[in-house]
């Protein structure tokens, strides 16, 4: 099994499409943090200002963490994009280009490979987060800075920074268990066309219906809303509240890992089914 | 028996691809599988190798149905379907060592099957620089990575030229030798001929003949004579009015004829009462005959 997905890392590896991911984020990061050096005495006057009753600021409260957060919570229709990118062309490349003729003929069976195939854009998922939050806390940190993180948020969370780094950890595992999901989704189209513009264009269409569903307050929407999975795709925020809510988080990752579990489920079911004609 | 299909059969929408084809391949055969383009060939091999599965009937392998076991049933099968397809930006040997990690095989193997294949030198080039001809033996040298005891090869020679054909024949022919069993499919039935000891023919996804070449060319009931005569012209007009005869022609000086086997003596009986020197009949039947007389006229290969 190792080996398998050593093999589709390698193929991962090798196409260009996968380099779309870290190229971007090597160009946005580095713009977002300048932003922040340049414009974040900006920010600290507005945060000082809704502060200013409650507490004396001492020092700067623009740091690598408040970068971070911010730039979390911008990201959530750029990273999807990107992790399709690898697993839209996950099983629908093997197919268009031929090698399923190569590698299906042989004694390993078609779930294994479909498995490897998952977890190597598992694997490429959680790469491309935490190559962001390399950027974000790491390369921020020496340009902004650590510190205390100080989040505005249905009143006001202040993290000490030993603090801050655990929360930060907790977050983007969350944010990788949600592009995971995504991933499974993408994958899960991938598995039933032989191209893989079909399935990225059906997952990011899936995922801005979504957005707009739970965006527009109408009392139709509103029903339905429950079952849109891209709903609880804010589980990453959960991180950052306090005291931590574990139920409400374990509620969404559940339901997000109900999506995931059926998309697996179906990607099994077309993949062991499908007749390789091409 | 290494390889036996039973009732296979498959259908595409409405076009029975295949229809309940019966085959049984020995152990130690080579096994040449003809059919017009369009015959059902390549589905049969696709779920022979689990690409596809049938509607009905099963593929046994050494016993043991691949529709049951899926992909376990082929530890022991090479093969390569149509065209070899690699993944072009890796280079020959890394897709090979890919291979190899998934069949478990060791990766030793892959310096052996590229040499074997002609292709060592090569093989750190990446798939995109290869000739057809070159990811044609790419595509053998995967197939017979892992040691196979059966090999399903699936028009080998196509797209090669003469040269690259006969490169793959000599090869089939030496792993033939080593005792590996060989199912080829093919639609040249010159190739055919040349290396396989057994055939089976399929028109219409259906099973028209089988058994071993010399058998089915003795009881061919349609046998060509190559015959020294002269003149040569005359003669060919006099058999043309004949309905028992079934082709005449003039090759290399010679006369070509096609007759049934009972009527050899009626044909020289009658050349001779017409005062032609018949110096020499020699029976010369060819698969194609053989073909032609099972498959029919109409679908030509
Ligand atoms: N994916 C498909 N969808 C619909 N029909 C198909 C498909 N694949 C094959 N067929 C039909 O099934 C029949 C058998 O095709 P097959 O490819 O098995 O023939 P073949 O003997 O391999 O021919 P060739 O010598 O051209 O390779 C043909 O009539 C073909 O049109
Ligand atoms: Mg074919």
């Amino acid at each position: 099994m190792l080996g398998l997905i050593q093999n589709e890392l390698l193929i991962i590896i090798g196409r260009w499409r996968s380099y779309i991911g870290f190229i971007g984020i090597s160009i946005l990061m580095p713009l977002i943090l300048w932003g922040f050096s340049v414009g974040g005495e900006e920010l600290h006057q507005d945060y000082a200002k809704e502060l200013g009753g409650t507490f004396m600021v001492v020092g700067s409260i623009i740091n690598s963490f408040l970068a971070t957060y911010v730039i979390m919570n911008t990201l959530w229709i750029h990273i999807p994009f990107l992790v399709t990118l690898a697993a839209g062309d996950s099983v629908a490349a093997d197919g268009a280009n031929g090698i399923f003729r190569i590698t299906l003929t042989r004694s390993v069976s078609r779930f294994k490979i479909l498995v490897s195939k998952l977890l190597a854009s598992y694997i490429y998922t959680a790469t491309l987060l935490i190559f962001c939050a390399f950027w974000s806390l790491g390369i921020g940190s020496f340009v902004l800075g650590t510190g205390d993180l100080i989040v505005i948020n249905n009143g006001i969370l202040i993290l000490d920074e030993s603090q801050a780094w655990v929360r930060m950890a907790f977050s983007f595992s969350l944010a990788i268990f949600v592009m995971c999901m995504v991933a499974t989704l993408c994958f899960m189209f991938s598995t039933m066309v032989s191209n893989a513009v079909g399935p990225i264009i059906g997952t990011m269409f899936l995922i801005i219906i979504g957005y707009m569903i739970i965006g527009i307050p109408l009392e139709i929407f509103e029903k339905i809303e429950p079952y849109v999975f891209v709903k609880y795709f804010n589980v990453w925020w959960d991180a950052f509240k306090d005291p931590i809510p574990w139920g409400e988080i374990g509620k969404k990752l559940g339901i997000l890992g109900i999506y995931l579990v059926v998309c697996f489920g179906i990607a099994t079911y077309v993949f062991l089914k499908k007749d390789i004609k091409s | 028996m290494i390889l036996e299909t039973k009732n296979l059969t498959k259908t595409f929408g409405l076009r029975k691809a295949v229809n309940a084809l019966n085959l049984e391949i020995p152990n130690g055969s080579v096994y040449g599988f003809l059919g017009p383009n369009g015959s059902g060939k390549s589905t049969t091999i696709r779920m022979m190798t689990a690409l596809i599965s049938p509607d009905q009937g099963e593929v046994l392998i050494n016993g043991q149905s691949v529709q049951k076991l899926g992909n376990k049933a082929l530890l022991s099968v090479g093969a390569l379907i149509e065209r070899a397809d690699f993944h072009k930006h890796l280079s020959g040997e890394t897709n090979l060592k890919m291979l190899a990690r998934m069949d478990g095989t060791d990766e030793s193997r892959v310096q052996v099957v590229l040499n074997r294949t002609g292709l060592g030198e090569r093989g750190k080039d990446k798939v995109k620089t290869y000739s057809q001809g070159m990811k044609q033996r790419l595509g053998i040298a995967q197939a017979i990575l892992s040691n196979p005891k059966l090999l399903i090869l699936d028009e080998p020679t196509n797209g090669l030229d003469p040269q690259g054909m006969k490169e793959v024949r000599d090869l089939v022919r030496e792993l033939a030798a080593e005792g590996i069993t060989i199912f080829i499919s093919s639609h040249l039935l010159d190739e055919v001929q040349k290396i396989c000891s057994h055939v089976a023919m399929i028109s219409q996804g259906e099973l028209k003949t089988a058994g071993p070449i010399e058998v089915l060319l003795k009881n061919s009931d349609l046998l060509v004579t190559e015959i020294h005569v002269d003149p040569i012209a005359p003669a060919i007009k006099l058999l043309s009015t004949q309905s028992w005869i079934h082709r005449c022609e003039e090759k290399n000086g010679l006369l070509n004829v096609g007759v049934s086997l009972d009527k050899i003596s009626d044909l020289i009986q009658l050349l001779v009462q017409n005062n032609f020197q018949v110096s020499a009949v020699i029976p010369r039947t060819s698969l194609e005959d053989v073909f032609l007389s099972k498959v029919g006229e109409e679908s030509q290969i």
